[in-house]
């Protein structure tokens, strides 16, 4: 399952469809929004393109870390304090190939892939900066 | 011709959502933004810097696919493209 979505996810129904006869080792990421003295945190996305971009980035994980299942679920809208941003699910046949490739996935997601989060505060609101700041149109994976 | 210009986070805070609006052929990407953001001096000075080109933050795509910002002088506009103007991601 690829998707952006404003509903919340079911980490243990991805968890269950990853246990593939061929897997050893299921890894779980979940993003959630902290608390740095903020009400929320609102997310947007290009949804089109990040959708694509997404679907690459799986299709590279599975290919360079021999991953049984790849989900990722990144979720757009108002999140409260401790809710689910990012969950990523994914399933190897051993534990290394499993956290490498979860591990590819994030730094992909924020190197490149269209989606912004701005916090908002009781004095109003701040988005928040890229990790990779640049403008240079290049593909960075 | 008909372009639709799709703005986010910041930008789209500064410009508006979608913009669907006119340019004549021969009309380059730089040319585009340009004369929508003359209308907007914040948003004018957010993307472009004294010098009237991009800032070195700012990412480019034409139909889903990243522009470099070098390459905006260059890139004509066809009817129906749509044009997205962002700052850097931060998903995850």
């Amino acid at each position: 399952m690829i998707a952006i979505q404003k509903e919340d996810v079911d980490i243990g129904q991805l968890i269950n469809a990853a246990k593939k006869r061929n897997a050893g080792a299921v890894v779980v990421f979940d993003g959630i929004v902290r608390d740095d003295d903020i009400r929320e945190m609102e997310l947007e996305a290009y949804e089109e393109v990040a959708v694509k971009e997404l679907e690459k980035i799986a299709g590279e994980a599975k290919t360079l870390h021999n991953l049984c299942s790849v989900d990722i679920v990144h979720r757009i809208g108002r999140l409260s304090v401790g809710e689910n941003i990012l969950v990523i699910v994914v399933s190897a046949g051993h534990r290394q190939e499993a956290y490498d490739g979860s591990r590819f996935i994030i730094e992909a997601i924020k190197a490149g892939v269209p989606i912004w989060k701005k916090e908002l505060t009781k004095d109003g609101g701040r988005w928040v900066p890229g990790e990779h700041a640049h403008g240079s149109g290049k593909s960075i994976r | 011709m008909t372009v639709k210009v799709r703005f986010f986070a910041r930008f789209r805070e500064l410009f508006g959502t979608d913009i669907v609006t006119d340019a004549t052929p021969g009309t380059s990407f730089i040319d585009l933004i340009k004369k929508i953001a003359d209308k907007n001096r914040e948003g004018y000075d957010a993307i472009f810097d004294t010098n009237g080109a991009f800032r070195e933050f700012v990412i480019l795509m034409k139909n889903g696919r990243r522009i470099d910002c070098a390459d905006a002088g260059k890139t004509m506009i066809n009817d129906g493209d749509e044009i997205a103007v962002f700052p850097p991601v931060a998903g995850g």
